[in-house]
């Protein structure tokens, strides 16, 4: 048999990562017996050129599904560009799509730095959406629009928190494992909401589409440029840095990392680990609570059944490409969310499901995930 | 009533029972493959195709089976080969399967369907009440009642169960014996991709008859749980598949009786219930769980 004990490969697998720690291998060794191992000891430029490899590679596969799929791949290609990049107004909407992907993203960050996952953001989403909706209804415009806007906020990073709440509580009283429970209640939050679209809040106006009421003008966030791309890019943007901040110079930052890193340790070091646990996930899902409300007071004005659908699972994948940090989250989304755009392009010009360019995503996310970063046990 | 529940549980069962059986194998190698809920989709809408397009359903079936295959494959590769993050990955595969069914599967909707159609057991299927039940289904729910036992046999009576078991427990204890764990991790993922996979074709083909973008709403990620739920017990995975359609099934007849309460908080209890059975047994089975597993998961 030619197997290798699973213990030597990860030493090897250790010693060839990164671009940082790796020497570059000069030139004219005598190869070891693995080659394939041996020329994943990069440099920098190695780095570069292995990052475009796997994003070209996924490309490149993504073309072959079109092709496959009976569609000239340049043309569609061209098509995703064009209505991400294309012109100020694809351009817009990127920057729309980004904001709610960007809190999403930093949704899976914080918990992921205490060790945990949260795969509910799609859920929390749609609960802060929700949340900011009911505020809106409960003020019904008798106040002024930035202490509405503030309340609206809150109440959407209430709900996103309060739905956070449950694996997290699950997870330090039963042992139940959040990334599973977070993940099931992203399909109660979707049910909650049709509910109440179809039913509770439907607007007596919509006939054969369901939503619910307009939100009143004070319920709106403001318009930042043209007619459609609102403020909430600021807010996201600005929440990136706060929790680049609090990750990075708080003891409470400094706390959670040791927590994700060595539970013992943590645990030793007497910190109090349960509440360290649970505020990482609320303040998750309080964040992605916040790209809800955004999303339902920048763009949609009111609630549908489709809306926000899938963007909490782009966003975890977004937090994955930026390898969870907060900072480079923002880049990481605004990619996303341009895929997500280009979505538009290969519908129009090419009749494709919008859905199609999940596989673009998936592919991506796969080739950094195995091919462009150093192993993570 | 009773009787259309329990017709309703064991029918919707069988597309949940194919994905706990196969992803008990994949845990108990000590992989986790939340990948199931995209390997479904891609059974549910290759069987579709397959089932239309050659006449057979089948045929359907089985290219449901590599199509499920196909997509685990993709995630033993990342996972073992690459060592990316299981978790992560087996989302990213999910993420895939929704891409490439919605991309291929786009002409499929609201076309006719090519059906398994019920085979009555004969003189069984007279028995009043249990006949019904148990024994007026399409093929693929009988398969799907006696995998459970024979998934059993398999892991803990036969060679290759005890591969797979040492892989989840103790991978060393296989490097002694000459052989590699990870081998045995991409068999088991494999299987377990290929059996969400006829799962998703049995929803397609023989329960729900049509296709749909997403149509599999997170059963593949029920499956999952149900795999925690059933202590990676194969018998104990056909309580957890038919709590769970049972669950959907009394929901549909309530539905269809007319009650006061929201159908769409009526479709929410099946996950709730899920839900819960985590909640009360995690504790629990904490120390069931493969050692290799509790590692990443």
């Amino acid at each position: 048999m030619t197997a290798v004990p699973d213990a030597i490969v990860e030493q090897d697998v250790e010693q060839q990562s990164g671009p940082s720690d790796a020497a570059p291998a000069p030139a004219g060794t005598p190869a070891p017996d693995d080659s394939r191992r041996s020329r994943l000891h990069v440099g920098p430029i190695a780095g570069v050129i292995r990052w475009t490899l796997a994003l070209g590679a996924a490309l490149l596969i993504y073309a072959a599904f079109l092709a496959a799929r009976g569609a000239d791949p340049v043309e569609a290609l061209r098509a995703m560009w064009d209505s991400a990049f294309g012109d100020s107004t694809g351009l817009g909407e990127t920057l729309i799509r980004t904001a709610p992907l960007l809190l999403g993203a930093l949704a899976v960050v914080v918990p992921a730095r205490a060790g945990l996952f949260n795969i509910g953001g799609q859920g929390q989403m749609v609960m802060g959406a929700i949340g900011a909706v009911g505020m809106s209804f409960a003020l019904d415009g008798n106040v002024a629009q930035p202490v509405t806007l503030v309340l609206v906020g809150l109440a959407g990073a209430a709900a996103g928190a309060a739905w956070s709440a449950i694996p997290a509580l699950l997870r330090l009283t039963t042992n139940a494992n959040e990334a599973i429970t977070s993940l099931l209640l992203n399909y109660v939050a979707g049910l909650v909401l049709s509910w109440l679209v179809f039913e509770r809040w439907k607007d007596p106006a919509s006939l054969g589409q369901a939503f619910s009421e307009e939100l009143d003008a004070k319920s709106r966030l403001p318009i930042l440029w043209g007619e459609r791309v609102h403020s909430g890019i600021l807010l996201a943007v600005l929440a990136a840095f706060v929790i680049w901040w609090l990750l990075r110079s708080t003891a409470w930052g400094f706390r959670l990392g040791v927590l994700g890193g060595n539970p013992e340790a943590a645990r030793r070091a007497g910190f109090r680990v349960e509440g360290l646990a649970l505020a990482a996930m609320l303040v998750g899902g309080a964040l992605a609570g916040v790209a809800g409300m955004v999303e339902v007071t920048g763009v949609e004005a009111r609630l549908r059944p489709d809306m926000l659908a899938g963007y909490g699972y782009i966003a975890f994948l977004a937090s994955w490409l930026a390898r969870h940090h907060p900072l480079k989250s923002i880049v990481s989304s605004m990619a996303l969310a341009a895929i997500a755009v280009g979505g538009f392009g290969l519908k129009i010009s090419a009749g494709l499901s919008g859905a199609a360019v999940n596989v673009l995503m998936a592919l991506v996310l796969l080739a950094v995930l195995g091919f462009a970063r150093k192993k993570e046990v | 009533m009773l009787e259309a529940v329990l017709t309703g549980a064991v029918a919707g069962g069988t597309s949940i029972l194919f994905p706990v059986v196969g992803e008990t194998f994949t845990e108990r190698s000590g992989v986790i493959n939340l990948g199931t809920e995209g390997s479904m989709l891609a059974g549910a809408l290759t069987a579709y195709i397959v089932g239309i397009e050659s006449g057979s359903v089948w045929l359907g079936a089985l290219a449901g089976a590599v199509a499920g295959a196909a997509l685990a494959l993709v995630h033993a590769f990342m996972v073992l080969t690459r060592g990316a993050n299981q978790i992560a990955t087996g989302l990213v595969v999910t993420f895939l399967g929704i891409g490439l069914t919605a991309l291929f599967g786009q002409d499929y909707v609201g076309q006719g369907v090519n059906a398994f159609a019920a085979v009555p057991i004969p003189v069984l299927s007279d028995i009043p009440f249990i006949g019904p039940i148990l024994f007026n289904h399409d093929p693929l729910t009988y398969i799907a009642i006696i995998s459970g036992p024979l998934a059993w046999l398999v892991l803990f009576r036969t060679r290759f169960g005890l591969m797979v078991r040492a892989a989840g427990e103790r991978p060393e204890v296989l490097v002694a014996y000459g052989m590699s764990a990870t081998q045995i991790r991409y068999l088991a993922t494999v299987l377990g991709g290929s059996l969400a996979g006829i799962g998703g074709a049995q929803l397609s083909t023989a329960f729900t008859l049509n296709w749909s973008e997403n149509m599999t709403v997170g059963r593949g990620f029920v499956a999952v749980s149900l795999v925690i739920f059933a202590a990676w017990d194969p018998l104990k995975a056909i309580i957890g598949a038919y709590l769970f359609s049972g669950a959907i099934a009394l929901q549909l007849q309530l539905q269809a009786r007319g009650t006061d309460v929201s159908q769409y908080l009526l479709q929410a209890v099946p996950y709730l219930t899920v839900i819960v059975i985590l909640a009360a047994l995690s504790r629990h089975r904490a120390h069931d769980a493969p050692e290799s597993l509790s590692r990443v998961f």
